[in-house]
């Protein structure tokens, strides 16, 4: 006879069921309800609200704010196109230029070019256009100073080289990521085979190149079309969809044409994200396969190595000018009129400034360590658990990573002005946004690690006897302890950075850094903002590099698994 | 009997990957399951192990039904072909993980940890990164770390497939040894014959999700019962006889005369494999192999027209 086995029996002989207490169900639901009402409150609403904004008014179907923008307002559609497409093709050019050269040449100074491509990176938004107006405006230091000429720098063309420049560095680091991971031998046996270095350029290795090429290509072309910083500060009368969108909310409160405006911007940012997500799933790009990756051994004909070479220094001489001419506005007189050295922009600094400074720090910290927690469950949740419905939850989590942050800051507004969710205003809105914002980069490291973790370790944990719980505390956890880091620099940096959502939820007498920043170059008060971009540069820098120094002197071998796969879709959201 | 798979099935969708497997494993025996990739051995496997849910059908431990037991709550321990070592704890934190569940106090399964340690030779290794190990080690800790549950039968997933040449043989010695000595009763998946031949008391070979033979190695090398188990183990000859029936015909079992045998034929390759050299020989446009001792003094040329004999036993 068979004894049917119970519990019982298994307690006794094993002594395990009594671990398993029911604080861990709960436990465990409760993290599940947090998690995933979180997404769906402050990531899912927030972007229906506008969708609704701008098809209903006064609680009716109106298709109207549609019908103007593409009668009024088809010059500005028309606009942000074209500077999109300037923008991603000059970007682009720039941006394979330099991967080329710093994978193919055994440049000496290959650390001081990754150096400034991450500094660029790290950088809060409009420090191109911020040194352009330093250095090409009507009082520039180029143009009028050592040229004497008398210009008008304002207009598209100043857009799209801003926009371009600003966008090259994320470009190049995208493709240098694909690049080095394409197997060595593979341009070897091109070369072996009888093809010339420049016919394997053109045939083996930017084919193989491509996923990357056009990641970065469609990264790009929405960020320019999200952009409405560039165009207010260096476009003069030009204006585009995005920056209109964002005069609609500050200036005129108009929330149902801003709505729309925004939606527009969404669908092309969208229609990018599928593909985005397509062509990444398709191409090799996360293969971990022992290859013989690494910079290659292909020498480029000397021809296309000079013209290669002038692109990628031009570029690296470009952003040292810019980040000096930056250093230098901080402690310069009257930039354009006295160049003599002061400290008067930093005395200036009283203590609303400063305070501005301080709540940027304290909400990246916030947004850093909660937004890295939630996150990373959720990455748990996602990989681990098979729970229905995940793929939504997966694209809901991840939306913001792709839409312009207008849209996600009129969300905000829309979605958080009434009652039960009254919350605009607040700090905590503020904090909220930012961490359900950058929410897609813990979610992407942590998911990165997971996949690194073999299954089978989990498995063998419970085969040991541990229950879930013990399985999450003991074996999950520690694992995800360098993604926690890396996903807390991330978000850290990120938030620092950020201006285009949070900017509508700022009230006027709780602004950010980056907010003071902007509103300082708007007003014409370059040594201010000069000196907030210097305060947001070196804070982000000193975090970033300690961080790297804790976790490089810990070398924890998970950590460099999780990076190398975590820095590429990293950048790709640091905006 | 102590472990009975009974009717087991699985099914991924409509892919039927072990079906109405049974099996009926003796205390203290160790089993080793054969097969090629895919024929559905290591789900049989999990399914023990309790990683994998059974479609139908039961697993049966000493009278008790565990077939929806989850694997925390299992008496099996799973050595995983990976190893699936915890990275951040060093090796008898590794060892001893699963003492904790059992209620054991920490000295106790400290104690415990470091007997399980000696007794695979790792003693001197107590406090080292996992990652400081090499895989025999590796390997060695995985085993310390499922023996010292004490577990009631004891599977492994192809343990030694990460391993040199060299080191799987010496590590398939240790696996018999331990397993000889604490008398623990083992499932042994593999897909290297070699390996099952030699360490195995019974071999249960495994064909697209069924059992193809059960028996000893000599029984399963000797007698195969079917043309996958004759080809799968080892090499073999498939000789015609007059009445169109077909037999296997190993090749040592087949000699090299210079006249009158049971056909004749011509080499027409040979390769020297050290101990022994293997002859090709074209017998009426079959080929036939037929193994001959290096010590002989003989040594057959290439196109030379020979006879051959099979051993009287083979037929």
């Amino acid at each position: 006879m068979l004894k049917n086995g119970n519990k019982d029996f298994i307690t006794k002989v094993f002594g395990v069921s009594r671990r398993d207490t029911p604080i861990y169900a709960i436990f465990e639901k409760v993290i599940y309800i947090v998690v995933i009402g979180g997404v769906l409150i402050f990531t899912l609403w927030p972007i229906v609200a506008v969708l609704l904004k701008s098809i209903f008014n006064n609680g009716s179907l109106d298709f109207s704010s549609y019908k103007q923008l593409f009668t009024q307002n088809r010059e500005l559609l028309l606009n942000s196109l074209f500077v999109a497409v300037l923008t991603t093709f000059f970007a682009l050019v720039l941006g394979l230029s330099i991967a080329l050269y710093v994978t193919h040449s055994n440049l000496k100074g290959k650390k001081i070019v990754f150096a400034i491509l991450l500094l660029t990176m790290i950088s809060p938004p409009f420090v191109s256009s911020l040194s352009y107006i330093m250095l090409f405006g009507r009082r520039g230091l180029i143009i009028y100073k050592l040229l004497g000429l008398k210009l008008n720098p304002y207009g598209w063309h100043g857009i799209v080289l801003m926009q371009s420049i600003s966008h090259a560095s994320l470009a190049a680091l995208l493709i240098i990521g694909v690049l080095r991971g394409i197997d060595k031998s593979i341009e070897a046996s091109s070369l072996d085979l009888g093809a010339s270095s420049f016919k394997t350029l053109m045939k083996v290795t930017i084919p193989m190149a491509k996923p990357g090429i056009i990641a970065a290509a469609l990264i790009v072309f929405v960020k320019s079309l999200s952009d409405f910083g560039t165009p207010i500060i260096i476009g003069g009368g030009f204006s585009v969809l995005a920056t209109e969108a964002y005069l609609n909310v500050i200036g005129l409160y108009n929330l149902s044409k801003a709505s729309a405006m925004s939606t527009l911007l969404l669908l092309p940012a969208l229609i990018v994200f599928f593909v985005y997500r397509r062509v990444m799933s398709k191409s090799q790009f996360f293969t971990s396969k022992t290859v013989q990756s690494g910079d290659s051994s292909l020498k480029l004909p000397g021809w296309l190595k000079i013209i290669l070479a002038s692109i990628t220094w031009s570029f690296l001489i470009f952003e040292i000018l810019k980040y000096s001419t930056i250093f230098w506005g901080a402690f310069a007189k009257t930039w354009g009129v006295n160049y003599s050295f002061s400290l008067i922009h930093v005395k200036n600094l009283n203590y609303v400034k400063l305070e501005s400074f301080l709540r940027s720090l304290k909400y990246s910290f916030i947004a850093g360590f909660v937004g890295s927690i939630i996150g990373l469950f959720l990455s748990y949740i996602l990989e681990r658990k098979k729970i229905p419905g995940s793929r939504v939850l997966d694209f809901v989590a991840t939306l913001p990573f792709m839409i312009p942050g207008t849209f996600f800051g009129i969300g905000y507004i829309l979605a958080f002005h009434n009652k039960p969710l009254a919350l605009t205003g607040t700090a905590f809105i503020v904090v909220v946004n930012c961490i359900y914002r950058q929410l897609p980069l813990g979610t992407k490291t942590g998911a990165a690690v997971l996949s690194q973790l073999n299954p089978d370790i989990e498995s063998s944990a419970k085969d040991l006897g541990a229950s879930e719980f013990h399985v999450f505390k003991d074996i999950v956890l520690p694992s995800l302890k360098p993604a926690f880091l890396l996903s807390f620099i991330n978000t850290f940096t990120s938030t620092m950075t950020t201006i285009g959502a949070i900017i509508f939820l700022i009230s006027p007498g709780s602004k950010v850094a980056t907010v003071e920043m902007f509103d300082a170059i708007k007003n014409g008060d370059i040594g201010i903002g000069a000196v907030f971009a210097n305060l947001i540069i070196i804070s982000v820098l000193i975090i970033n590099i300690s961080f790297a120094w804790f976790i490089l002197k810990k070398k924890n071998s998970t950590f460099f698994v999780g990076r190398g796969k975590t820095n590429v879709s990293a950048i790709e959201t640091i905006n | 009997m102590y472990l009975q798979l009974k009717q087991l099935t699985k099914n991924f969708g409509s892919n039927n990957v072990v079906h109405n497997l049974n099996l009926d494993v003796n205390q203290g025996e160790l089993v080793c399951i054969l097969g090629p990739s895919g024929c559905g051995k290591t789900t049989t496997l999990k399914m023990i192990g309790g990683f994998l849910s059974p479609s139908s059908g039961s697993i049966i431990l000493e009278s008790i039904d565990i077939t929806s037991y989850p694997p925390n709550q299992r008496p099996t321990a799973t050595v995983f072909q990976s190893y699936a070592l915890f990275p951040h704890m060093n090796v008898i934190k590794n060892v001893v993980y699963g003492l904790k569940f059992k209620g054991i106090s920490k000295k106790e399964a400290l104690y415990q940890g470091e007997k399980m340690l000696e007794m695979v030779g790792l003693e001197q290794y107590r406090n080292q990164e996992i990652a400081q190990l090499s895989g025999g080690e590796q390997q060695r800790v995985a085993l310390a770390r499922a023996l010292v549950m004490n577990p009631k039968v004891l599977l492994l997933d192809e343990p030694l497939s990460n391993l040199d040449a060299k080191l799987r043989i010496k590590m398939r010695k240790e696996i018999k040894d331990l397993q000889t000595y604490l008398d623990i009763t083992m499932l042994y998946v593999t897909h290297d014959q070699e390996e099952a031949l030699s360490i195995s008391d019974r071999i249960v070979v495994m064909n697209n999700g069924e059992i193809a033979q059960i028996g000893p190695a000599k029984e399963i090398y000797q007698y195969p019962q079917n043309h996958f188990v004759a080809d799968f183990i080892g090499r073999v000859n498939i000789v015609k006889k007059q009445n169109g029936e077909e037999r296997f015909v190993r090749p040592e079992h087949v000699n090299i005369i210079e006249n009158s045998g049971d056909a004749r034929g011509k080499i027409i390759q040979k390769q020297f494999m050290g101990s022994f050299t293997t002859y090709f020989l074209n017998i009426n446009e079959t080929i036939i192999q037929a193994d001959i001792l290096s010590r002989d003094d003989k040594e057959w040329q290439l196109g030379e027209e020979v006879s051959v004999s099979f051993f009287e036993s083979a037929l």
